[in-house]
């Protein structure tokens, strides 16, 4: 075996021309060598090229990296298409789009000279070509050999990428021991296979409807896409701003106000509608359909539910409603630690359920929609629900609730977020360990988002996500604190007021408290903590915010409130990286730079007296 | 374009090129041209707490948040008045464990002045000046015109080192307790 992958540079590889040459051979040959060829043969023809490092270094990066793209998506598509085909449509457009997925992906890995990828590809395709023509039916247990080929091929691009960027690489497996269950899969006739073709039929029904016509609209509208840089496109949104202050800038001109002229009014406010249009564009263009997200938790369900032998079915609603970009790739995490989560413990195993009433089949719902300009996020199964009592009675034996507490469901029900908190006797590989609820508390509260639990015992559980529209804008309250303006996010805004000199109690001649609605909470004099305020400032003159952060409530002590505005945030870079209690800058309406607090770090301890 | 030019001129620290001249009080120092992304006007600053005095704070270059560096500060000259010919020039820093393609920053000057070709044989050596090492962030000295120009190294003026002496503010320094 040659696997040379600790430094890919040396390891000498022939001129381009040569490459493709040979590539473009191996694809014409290996349609009929290698689906004849002899196990021995064949092991000593993969070990050949069981490296990723070796053929990219000839290759053109754009066209590598292209490769791997579009390879991806191939596969992402795969496995779409193999968990429609498992939920019963065997024939015709979906059987063909992943056959054709698999055939673009050895073409393409031909023509990179990608040799272990062109092979397991090509027998895939052999295999569903057999189910195309209906010498074979596709059965859920082949279903998994082609689904861990995709899986398969998915390390292999990762490799690449790794040997492409320079990380060190590892390399992926021996594909000799797939391919033999892929052929395995093949030569099994239908008799062979023993009756039921798909025997989680039970799992197709109505509710699926939505999600198949949405990805098939999906692929039709695929010929009309473009892949953009994202940095070009940042620096689109950022010209954009930068249009909309110079055209709000030229529209408060002191000079033009006094110019009579109804010409000029109309060009001007022609000028900034058009200017708005341009922006809403350019900020849409960011923005993705949740819906592949979803997909790929389908695999997911499927995967937990043979692994655990329980029957599920997920359905997916409001694919089609649109996501910042980051804002999904960073709820990835947190959905998989849900649905793992809904799938160990709140779906009952097929015989608990019917003893309970239920069908066999447990419901998993996905829903997506907008509601009061956030985008809510709903994950809800039939299962057994969140047990009070249990979750209580853990909470107590940790120490992390006094036993008399008076708690309201919601509080009890948000004690699953707690750090290595699980009510399972038993761990398994799949959840017990109290580690993904903290992750999702994490990943949701880092996309400024919320979450909500409703819970009936023996009826289900249903988590509702509620998170902004996208990270790149904020509403903020526009502060003055020592002559410079501050930007606070409006999410972690309850209150504003203007605090009387007797509302404010002194702890120990230090820490400063002020009495909110009976409440007493810690006083943050911005200016001082950020180093820029007048100490010793009467109180009275100021402004208190009252401010939530991760589950703290304090005031923060400010000296005037300037307005309210939606601000794009910017990366303030290396330079103030160190700099706390900033997170970030924006460009102001007359296209000055302000700063944006970072609530969390500005209350810092302070904060942590009055947590529950 | 601009990284490879600059790689070029660091590696074979040929010194000889085009380099705009600006000056701080009766000092005059050069830049080279291939730093310089543009000057503007003196705009207004925003202040970010927490910082070294001689960061003024960051600007808005079209869209862009950059920070801006006051070089008489910097270098510990006497502090004047901002004048009308008071500018901001704009430069491409490279700064050593930074993003490859650098990142920009703004510099206050007291005024530029002109774009001047520099022969090798104009430029010599800084002086060591005592027994104090050679700065690290003077190229050398041009001598053109009848008049001395330091010419700065701005990658070294502006090094990562340099701007991490933004010393945090004690309350900053312990971690906030989390329970």
């Amino acid at each position: 075996m040659r696997k040379k992958t600790s430094d890919p540079r040396a390891h000498e590889t022939p001129a381009a021309g040569e490459t493709i040459g040979a590539g473009g051979t191996t694809v014409e040959n290996g349609l009929k060598e290698l689906s004849s060829a002899l196990a021995g043969a064949e092991s000593a023809k993969a070990a050949l090229s069981v490296d990723p490092a070796a053929p990219p270094l000839n290759q053109d990066p754009q066209l590598l990296s292209d490769f791997l793209v579009e390879a991806r998506e191939h596969l992402a598509n795969i496995e779409a298409r193999l968990l429609e085909i498992e939920q019963g449509s065997q024939t015709g457009e979906t059987l063909h789009s992943a056959f054709r997925s698999f055939h673009t992906i050895k073409g393409l890995a031909g023509f990179l000279d990608y040799e272990v990828i062109q092979r397991v590809s090509h027998e895939v395709e052999s295999l569903l070509d057999l189910a195309r023509n209906g010498e074979l039916v596709l059965s859920p247990s082949t279903v998994d050999v082609v689904l861990h080929a995709g899986d398969y091929l998915a390390i292999w691009l990762n490799s690449i990428e790794a040997a492409q960027q320079g990380r060190p690489v590892e390399a992926p497996p021996s594909p000799d021991a797939l391919l033999a269950r892929v052929r395995m899969a093949a030569t099994q006739t239908p008799d062979e296979e023993e009756a039921p073709p798909r025997q989680l039929e039970t799992q197709q029904s109505g509710p699926d409807a939505p999600s198949a016509s949405s990805s098939s609209r999906g692929r039709a509208g695929e010929s009309s896409l473009i892949k953009v840089d994202t940095a070009k496109l940042e620096f689109l949104v950022d010209m954009v701003g930068e249009l909309v202050i110079a055209q709000s800038m030229l529209r408060h001109n002191p000079d033009l106000h006094g110019v009579k002229s109804p010409r000029l009014q109309r060009d001007i406010s022609h000028l900034s509608r058009v200017t708005g249009e341009v922006q809403k564009t350019a900020m849409a263009m960011r923005m993705v359909p949740i819906g592949q997200l979803f997909r790929r938790m389908t695999r997911l369900v499927r995967d937990l539910a043979r692994k655990s032998g329980k029957l599920a079915e997920l359905e997916l609603y409001g694919e089609d409603v649109e996501l910042d970009r980051t804002i999904v790739e960073e709820l990835a995490d947190p959905l998989v630690h849900m649905l793992r989560n809904s799938m160990d413990h709140g779906l009952e195993k097929p015989e608990e359920r019917t003893a309970a009433g239920k069908s066999q089949t447990g419901r998993v719902r996905l829903k997506a929609s907008h509601q009061a300009g956030m985008i809510v996020i709903e994950l809800s199964d039939d299962g057994r629900g969140l047990s009070r009592q249990k979750i209580l009675q853990k909470a107590v034996d940790r120490g992390l609730v006094s036993a008399d507490a008076h708690l309201s469901d919601s509080d009890v029900f948000h004690l699953i977020f707690e750090p290595g908190f699980s009510t399972a006797e038993q761990v398994t590989d799949v959840s017990g360990r109290g580690v993904g609820m903290d992750v999702v508390r994490k990943h949701v509260a880092r996309l400024r988002g919320r979450i909500e639990i409703v819970s009936t015992s023996g009826s289900g559980t249903t988590f509702l996500l509620k998170l902004p529209l996208t990270l790149a804008i904020i509403d903020g309250l526009v502060v003055l604190v020592g002559g410079e303006r501050y930007i606070v996010p409006i999410f972690s805004v309850r209150e504003i007021f203007k605090p009387r000199p007797d509302s404010i109690f002194t702890v120990e001649g230090r820490g400063e408290m002020v009495m909110v609605r009976d409440h007493l909470l810690p006083v943050v004099r911005l200016g001082e903590k950020l180093g820029i305020g007048h100490a010793g400032r009467n109180v009275e003159e100021g402004l208190m915010i009252v401010g939530e952060s991760e589950s703290r409530t304090f005031c923060l002590l400010v000296d005037e409130l300037a307005g309210k505005q939606e601000v794009v945030i910017k990366n303030l870079g290396p330079t103030f990286k160190d700099v706390r209690g900033i997170a970030g800058g924006a460009i102001l309406g007359d296209g000055r730079v302000g700063l944006i607090l970072d609530l969390a770090s500005v209350a810092g301890e302070a904060g942590a007296v009055s947590r529950r | 374009m601009q990284t490879t030019a600059v790689r070029a001129e660091n590696g074979a620290r040929s010194r000889h090129g085009k380099y705009l001249v600006f000056h701080l009080g009766k000092e005059e120092f050069g830049v080279h041209v291939l730093k310089v992304r543009e000057i503007m006007g003196l705009q207004e600053i925003t202040a970010v707490p927490q910082t070294p005095g001689f960061v003024k704070g960051v600007i808005n270059l079209r869209g862009k948040v950059i920070p801006v560096i006051d070089l008489r500060r910097k270098f510990t000259l006497e502090e004047a008045e901002y004048t009308s010919r008071t500018c901001i020039i704009v430069l491409q820093v490279l700064l050593s464990g930074g993003a490859p393609a650098g990142l920009q920053m703004g510099v206050i000057v007291d005024g530029v002045s002109e774009v001047l070709t520099i022969q090798d044989s104009e430029i010599e050596d800084a002086p060591a000046f005592g027994d104090e090492v050679a700065l690290p962030y003077i190229l050398g000295m041009a001598k053109a015109k009848g008049r001395v120009k330091i010419l700065l190294d701005i990658d070294q003026v502006l090094s990562r080192q340099e701007l991490h002496g933004l010393e945090k503010l004690p309350e900053w320094t312990a971690e906030p307790a989390l329970a």
